[in-house]
């Protein structure tokens, strides 16, 4: 008798932490896992156009060998220009996709590259810490993403990429109508 | 006048060669790598602080299995922090040469993962 109550408490007590551990991978009681859209980046289908060309310097960088999918950058988009700065959508290697930022005023450019399935919970993103201590957060997402937030202002997703500046505190939130992420952007 | 003549072209051929000899090491040193497959630990930072240059160029590469976050940065020797940038996956930032300083990288993470090579470029 008191062992079928022993085995009844550990079932129970086993049960519990699966159940848990399940909920905790779906994005519930507090996890940042939730999941937002399959990983697909429209922008990158679209039709090419002539201005989605990388420029040569972005090209001559070891980094484009390491990631491009293409040593040309082919099937790269332009997905937005923000003031004099241009984001590039790129596809990489072995399943990765890339964001690039160029500003030619500035003289700089940038570029991180990683896994597709990044994209399922969270943002390639790149963030630039600023003289006066912010950052500047420019930010790849996958379809079903609409907007991206930090301090209290919220900017909308196009072409798959949002920039946020002036922003303070490591995290970001990027969402849809139905589901938001935390992005931490570290310290 | 004939030996004044060639004392000015030697002297000129000492010039161009000179300055040739000064274009040398310059054109040898432009691309170095300083940390290859290295298991970076959590916020462990790959840095070289031999010579300060005036680096143009700071790359960290994973691997084509990049997904974890990295940051690269650069720090004169008075200590202040320039082009600081935090990325997710592989991750490069180029940039004018205005300051002479030494290139940092990191994995930042949270737990180690294999950094293929971070390099930079002045």
């Amino acid at each position: 008798m008191r062992s079928r109550k022993l085995s009844l408490v550990v079932l129970i007590v086993l049960g519990c932490g699966v159940t848990a551990a399940v909920l905790s991978q779906i994005g519930l009681g507090g996890s940042d896992k939730v999941q937002i859209g399959t990983g697909k980046v429209s922008a990158l289908t679209r039709a090419e156009r002539a201005s989605d060309a990388l420029p040569a310097s972005v090209l001559s960088y070891p980094f484009a060998a390491h990631n491009f999918a293409s040593p040309t950058g082919a099937g790269a988009r332009l997905v937005k220009n923000d003031g004099s700065l241009e984001l590039y959508a790129v596809p990489g290697q072995a399943g990765m996709v890339c964001l690039i930022e160029v500003d030619e005023l500035a003289g700089t450019a940038g570029g991180a590259c990683a896994d597709r399935r990044v994209l399922l919970t969270g943002s390639i993103y790149m963030a630039d810490r600023q003289e006066d201590g912010s950052r500047q957060v420019v930010g790849l997402v996958g379809d079903g993403h609409t907007y991206a937030e930090a301090n209290g202002r919220r900017t909308p997703v196009e072409n798959n990429v949002f920039v946020l500046r002036g922003v303070e505190g490591s995290q970001v939130r990027i969402g849809s109508a139905t589901a938001d992420q935390t992005v931490d952007l570290g310290d | 006048m004939g030996s004044s003549l060639q004392r000015r072209r030697a002297l000129a051929a000492t010039f161009v060669a000179a300055f040739a000899l000064t274009l040398v090491p310059t054109a040898g040193a432009e691309s170095q790598i300083y940390w290859w497959q290295h298991n970076m630990a959590p916020g462990e930072q790959g840095f070289s602080r031999t010579t300060a240059h005036n680096h143009t160029y700071n790359e960290l590469y994973f691997g084509p299995n990049a997904g974890w976050r990295s940051e690269v940065w650069e720090v004169t020797p008075a200590g202040y922090r320039h082009f600081d940038k935090y990325c997710v996956g592989n991750c490069f930032n180029s940039h004018p040469g205005y300051y002479y300083d030494y290139p940092y990288c990191a994995n930042r993470d949270g737990s180690t993962h294999f950094v293929n090579d971070c390099m930079d470029r002045w």
